[in-house]
């Protein structure tokens, strides 16, 4: 084994390309655990570099396959050649070997090399691996990820980590707005002083240590209608996992409708494999077409009634054909800007719907925006406030 | 790190084979371990089993919205020091500033606790997503570098390393400079063999038989869709339930299982869901699983 550093380097080349953070401190812990580990147990290398390389379970649950993928690629299914370049060998056994080798010439050669000294080598060795993978990505494919504009039907697992990345920006920028509550905080303005005076008694009635409070800012509640009618069937699936990113995100509140309305929060937060069917299951009772203004009135009359307050947001998912008369539309949404709330709709394709309801209801709507993948996401946060 | 499980057994904790060696490894490496997973799972108790197999005194952190510096790492006593400058002012002596702000006047909570302790401890930062993101930031120093900055006293650097565990939910997600200060382990819920050696290490005393379908009922009942899963804990109390109401196995009758079941189902919602008809399906499946081990 030539070069036990370099494929060391060249596995952690590997965990960032995939989302891992990685750094020279926890390449260097990997080395430090890789001449720790005793050499009949090398099996013990992968939980070691796991606990170091993983920092979330989003992280630990792709651990064994981006382990199998480079050090024991034939385990893994499916597995093409992307180049032609040699690749210096990937025997784990033979890497910890090679290096516990090296460790102990040079402390036969009287040298002190222990493994924090050995491990500086590593960054070296990673500098000259990324490089080699730049000049790969140039050569053929990029290493640019094509996926962002990726139907829902083509999403990977990564891409859903990215979708709730988008969420919580998205959460990050709506802005908080000030209530007229007051919350304790050590670094507050105000003088607390109930609290202060209490907090006196054990210091014979000096008040030695104050209480102090600010005023307390709240997130807008987020309200996400998402249309799950016949014509928005091949989308529905789109906007669920989005409106699942952003409740888990911002404890949003999402609704289905139809032509009735119902809520599934509960449902989207709990991370489950039959989210899906139960949406079917709640929708499975309506009927044929869409009747948007009615869903709109019972939302903002019945589900929402307490909570539409000042800066609420209401964020309608939908393609905008409605079975309702088409002023009653403008009527309804009317009843929600007249509570404060700010409306986004955010549709299928790049045009903005021109139903005749739409039409009517424009004035009602603050802005429009494609919403067809991660990247239409992204704009939209981008203008959110 | 095969010692290191063994006494984990001893003290009736079992840890597969990543998890006794994340443990050695941080111990290794001087670095805190993060462990996340869903409640119930025993991630706590590890704390605690590391203690005794160690034994190290355990010094606990129960992190909670709101904890500031005063509650996790010292405090000085007020009133002790208004005391001492009462005490003084009768007295022809002085009293410096300094004498004030002195070791004495000093309470340590846990933090302070475990980076004096004159023995190697465990320490046990508990539901670290429960705390502000500051308090995070406030962490970092001693996580670190294993050391405290009190302004008036200076640094406080630990006698001997504790080994620092810390828990969390998922209930928030951590800063990444938190994160990346530890190592990393995900505590899963155990196989159907490993917890059935558990339930025997903590309850010797019930009947085999009895451990076995109980753990592969509720191995069972976690693929259910339930709102809270049954952990290890909920498997503990329900196994030492049906013990101590005599069940030597598990019955037939789903009926006479429904009393006990508020051991293993904790909301409203998943007790709604488990009809005596689901509960037979479920005991149905362990007389598939026996005949499948058999075979």
């Amino acid at each position: 084994m030539a070069d036990p550093l370099g494929a060391i380097a060249g596995f952690a080349g590997l965990l960032r390309a995939d989302g891992l953070r990685v750094g020279v401190a926890e390449q260097r812990a990997m080395v430090q655990a890789a001449l720790a580990v005793p050499l009949n147990r090398v099996r013990l290398i992968s939980p070691a570099w796991r606990a170091i390389a993983c920092h979330s379970a989003r992280d630990w649950n792709r651990w064994p396959e981006l382990f199998d993928r480079y050090w024991y690629p034939h385990r893994v299914r499916g597995t093409v050649r992307s180049h032609g370049v040699t690749r210096p060998t990937k025997d784990l056994r033979k890497v910890v070997s090679a290096l516990q080798e090296q460790l102990s010439e040079a402390s036969n050669r009287g040298r002190e090399r222990t493994g924090d000294t050995a491990v500086n080598d590593v960054q070296a060795a990673l500098e000259s691996f990324s490089e080699e993978g730049l000049k790969r990505a140039q050569g053929g494919a990029s290493l640019t990820d094509p996926l962002h504009d990726r139907s829902a039907s083509q999403w990977l697992p990564q891409d859903l980590e990215r979708l709730q990345h988008l969420a919580e920006h998205i959460a990050r920028r709506l802005r908080r707005r000030l209530t007229r509550r007051w919350r304790n905080d050590a670094r507050g303005h105000r003088l607390d002083l109930r609290r202060t005076l209490r907090a006196s008694l054990a210091t014979g009635g000096l008040p030695l240590r104050p209480a102090w409070r600010e005023i307390r800012r709240e997130r807008p509640k987020l309200f996400v209608l998402v249309d799950v009618s016949r014509s928005m069937e091949t989308h529905a699936q789109l906007f669920l996992r989005i409106a699942r990113a952003l409740v888990l995100a911002m404890n949003a509140r999402v609704f289905v409708f139809h032509t009735r309305l119902a809520e599934v929060t509960p449902l989207l937060q709990r991370d489950s494999a039959h989210v899906q069917e139960k949406i079917n299951a709640v929708t499975a009772g309506f009927g044929g077409g869409t009747r948007i203004a009615t869903s709109v009135a019972d939302f903002h009359r019945v589900h929402a009634r307490a909570q539409l307050a000042r800066s609420a947001r209401v964020w309608i998912l939908s393609d905008g054909f409605d079975a309702d008369e088409p002023q009653q539309l403008a009527l309804q949404l009317g009843a929600i800007r007249q509570r404060a709330a700010r409306i986004l709709w955010l549709h299928p394709g790049e045009s903005v719907p021109a139903s005749q309801a739409m039409q009517a209801a424009y004035d009602q709507i603050e802005s429009f925006h494609p919403l067809n993948s991660l990247r239409d996401l992204a704009e939209i946060a981008r203008h959110i406030d | 790190m095969i010692d290191l499980r063994a006494a984990l057994h001893r003290v009736g904790y079992i840890a597969d084979e990543g998890l006794a060696t994340a443990l050695w490894l941080a111990g290794e490496l001087r670095r805190p371990l993060l462990i996340e997973g869903d409640a119930g799972v025993g991630k706590t108790a590890l704390a605690l089993a590391l203690a005794r197999a160690q034994d190290r005194d355990v010094v606990r952190l129960q992190c909670h919205e709101g904890i500031d510096l005063a509650q996790a790492a010292y405090e000085w006593n007020y009133g002790r020091q208004l005391l001492a400058i009462r005490l003084h002012e009768n007295t022809a002596q002085t009293l410096a500033e300094a004498d004030l702000f002195a070791r004495p006047y000093l309470l340590e909570r846990p933090l302070l606790k475990a980076i004096s302790s004159p023995q190697p401890c465990v320490l046990l930062i508990d539901e670290i997503d429960r705390a502000d993101e500051g308090f995070e930031a406030f962490l970092l120093e001693i996580l670190a570098d294993y050391q405290i900055t009190i302004p008036e006293l200076g640094t406080v650097r630990a006698l001997h390393v504790p080994q620092v565990l810390l828990t969390s939910n998922g209930t928030r997600e951590l800063s990444d400079a938190l994160r990346r200060r530890c190592l990393y382990h995900w505590l899963d819920y155990p196989s159907l063999a490993r917890e059935i050696d558990i339930v025997r290490a903590t309850l010797p005393e019930a009947e085999s038989a009895l451990v076995d379908q109980a753990v592969g009922f509720v191995q069972r009942l976690r693929h259910e869709d339930l709102g809270k899963t049954p952990g290890v804990a909920e498997t503990l109390d329900w196994v030492r339930a049906l013990h101590r109401l005599a069940f030597k196995a598990l019955p037939d009758d789903p009926e006479g299982l429904m009393a006990t079941l508020g051991c293993l189902l904790k909301t409203r919602e998943d007790r709604f869901q488990m009809v005596p008809a689901r509960i037979t399906q479920l005991l149905e499946g362990r007389r598939k699983g026996v005949a499948a081990d058999t075979v």
